[in-house]
């Protein structure tokens, strides 16, 4: 298999595998079985496509990036493309085994599936289209399953308040995206991104018009700060499994897709980088600031994921502005262990609240009073939650601290004031997020069992292994970061020499 | 096409997507806002048609309009039926009610 078939396989293989799974639950529930052959074949998708990724990894035309024209649709697959799709089919697969069990009470549960792997394929997709139009409607792909992922507890009053929020402002926000595409087309004459930036090479007021409502509208995605009022709402009342890759991927993706459009009105980058390096220290201090009065854990951890975005920003913003390859290979490595370590997190915190709400057939959510002592209980899910929070607050020796280093070796070697004062902030920032992850940990380990603890029913196996195994991830990270090098560094050179053959 | 014309289809467009979001913000009900966010898409559709024929590809621009109005049709259909699941859990279609998550 050579790498463009690589490629076309892993654009297809979700896509055709989505009304797959619906078929085959369909039918188990038609006969009155129990629907699991959907989880299943979900998860030999995924790994399959994993292989692909894989294979297309030890190819030797990798290196310049694929280009593909199917049909008239144009499709580059480079670095960014391979670190999303990785990112995306990894989690994507430990949430897969998670979530069976979870969902196994939900009426819903043979449609959970289906749009999951709808989403990971609309976010593969959306990694490799070479052109604006095709960035949006992957784009937008995404944004639908997730609406309905969001809203996927009918019944109850704050999933259906969460699928509304989030579903006007992404509407609205992707209404902004279009009037950009159309501003960008009517002067550039063309769709094509690399194209865009050859004939948008002087400043001028359509330029500056579209990038900024490409941030805007990418923005509500990625949540940056005054745009991010639906994400606390979303990810604490969607499923956990779904809070994970929301959280973990989804708004990356948003992010991913904003660079792909400012890049390609790159005339502006230095421009667009310190704008981005604003929005980082708002984000960092705002999510911080706000999850410090959070009581319920989800909600927190949504808060948190506000934050961490902030770090990417900064380093992203930092490679931009100043043509830094470290910075922006440390905001691409963070991306990838903020999807590992709050995955975790949501699928651990997941995983208490099966054991001590939703076992129980309720939907109350989880508080910080209620996991009090769960150490006693569980003590392999409050391993695992533990070694999550203090990697997303950048304790040594876990992944968290390694992205965050390289984020801030990245913003001193910069040597600019601006740099240098918003990695110092980043910092301090990362000291202040302590002040909520830390307080979590002891709760868990050193406070008396709560009642919740003490009534709540014993975790299955298959919900432990995935937390294992993300844990084990984060500590080899923490560990030997150097593994992600080659990605991280390849993401970073595509995003800088864009446009280039 | 004369300079004028294209002027007068910018106004229309701003016009739309502004009568939109101010929709959006001041309704209270949510199948307003619903027909506030058809009524921005409209908007888009009309800028990609011209888009399409300032850059001399008409022909472009219209079937980008078309995809948009496939695609705007699923995002209706999914804000409908939350409406209506909204209209039955809540028993009002009042946005203000849905303030169940704030703190």
């Amino acid at each position: 298999m050579d790498a463009n078939m690589a490629v076309i396989g892993l654009l297809a293989l979700p896509l055709v595998g989505a009304p797959l799974t619906y078929l085959a639950d369909r039918l188990v529930l038609r006969r009155g079985g129990k629907p699991r052959l959907g989880q299943w074949i979900t998860l030999v998708i995924l790994l399959l496509s994993l292989y692909i990724l894989a294979i297309f990894w030890r190819s030797e035309t990798r290196r310049e990036g694929v280009w593909l024209l199917v049909g008239s649709i144009s499709l580059h697959w480079d670095g960014l493309s391979v670190l999303l799709a990785f990112t995306t089919l990894l989690l994507g697969s430990v949430v897969t085994l998670f979530s069976g069990t979870y969902l196994a009470g939900e009426k819903a549960h043979d449609k959970y599936f289906p749009l999951l792997l709808l989403m990971i394929g609309a976010i593969i997709g959306l990694g490799a289209s070479n052109d604006l139009f095709n960035l949006w409607l992957w784009f937008e792909l995404m944004a639908v399953s997730t609406y309905l992922l969001v809203a996927f507890y009918p019944q109850e009053k704050g999933s259906l308040e969460a699928g509304v929020k989030y579903l006007v402002q992404s509407a609205v926000g992707s209404v902004l995206i279009l009037l950009a595409i159309a501003l960008t087309y009517t002067f550039a004459g063309t769709l094509q991104l690399d194209g865009i930036r050859a004939r948008f090479s002087d400043l001028s007021a359509p330029l500056w018009v579209a990038g900024c409502l490409f941030i805007i509208g990418f923005g509500v995605k990625a949540a940056l700060v005054p745009l991010h009022t639906w994400l606390p709402d979303a990810h604490a009342q969607a499923p956990s499994g779904i809070s994970a890759m929301l959280s973990g991927v989804v708004i990356e993706a948003g992010l991913v897709a904003m660079l792909r459009a400012l890049t390609a009105l790159g005339a502006a980058e230095t421009h667009w980088g310190i704008l981005l390096m604003g929005f980082g220290a708002l984000n960092m201090l705002f999510g911080n600031l706000m999850a410090l009065r959070q009581h319920q854990i989800k909600r927190l951890l949504a808060f948190s994921s506000v934050a961490q975005v902030g770090y990417m920003l900064a380093g992203i913003g930092v490679g931009l502005a100043y043509q830094q390859p470290i910075a922006l290979a440390g905001g691409m490595f963070h991306l990838f262990t903020h999807a590992l370590m709050k995955g975790l997190a949501f699928l651990a915190v997941g995983a208490l609240l099966y054991a001590l709400v939703i076992s129980h057939h309720q939907h109350t959510p989880l508080t910080v009073e209620d996991v009090c002592g769960a150490a006693q209980r569980y003590p392999l899910a409050s391993l695992t939650l533990a070694i999550a929070l203090l990697g997303l607050g950048g304790l040594p020796p876990l992944a968290g601290f390694m992205s965050k280093w390289q984020i801030l070796v990245g913003g001193f070697s910069a040597q600019t004031n601006a740099s240098v004062a918003l990695m110092i902030f980043a910092g301090l920032n990362s000291v202040l997020s302590l002040g909520y992850y830390a307080p979590i940990v002891n709760r868990l380990y050193r406070h008396q069992a709560s009642e919740a603890v003490l009534k709540g029913n014993p975790l299955p196996l298959v919900m432990i292994l995935p937390l294992l195994i993300v844990a084990l991830g984060i500590l080899v990270l923490g560990f030997v970061p150097s593994l992600m090098n080659p990605i991280n560094d390849w993401a970073a050179s595509s995003i800088l020499g864009f446009g280039i053959r | 096409m004369d300079y004028l014309d294209g002027v007068i289809v910018l106004l229309v467009v701003l016009g739309l997507v502004g009568i939109g979001i101010y929709a959006i913000m001041v309704s209270r009900n949510l199948i307003k806002i619903i027909i506030g966010m058809q009524v921005m898409v409209k908007g888009v559709l009309l800028a990609f048609v011209l888009a399409g024929r300032v850059s001399g590809n008409m022909g472009l621009g219209q079937s980008l309009a078309l995809t948009v109005i496939v695609v705007d049709t699923i995002v209706a259909v999914v804000a409908l039926a939350l409406a209506v699941r909204v209209r039955r859990r809540f028993g009002t279609l009042d946005p203000r009610a849905l303030t169940t998550l704030r703190r």
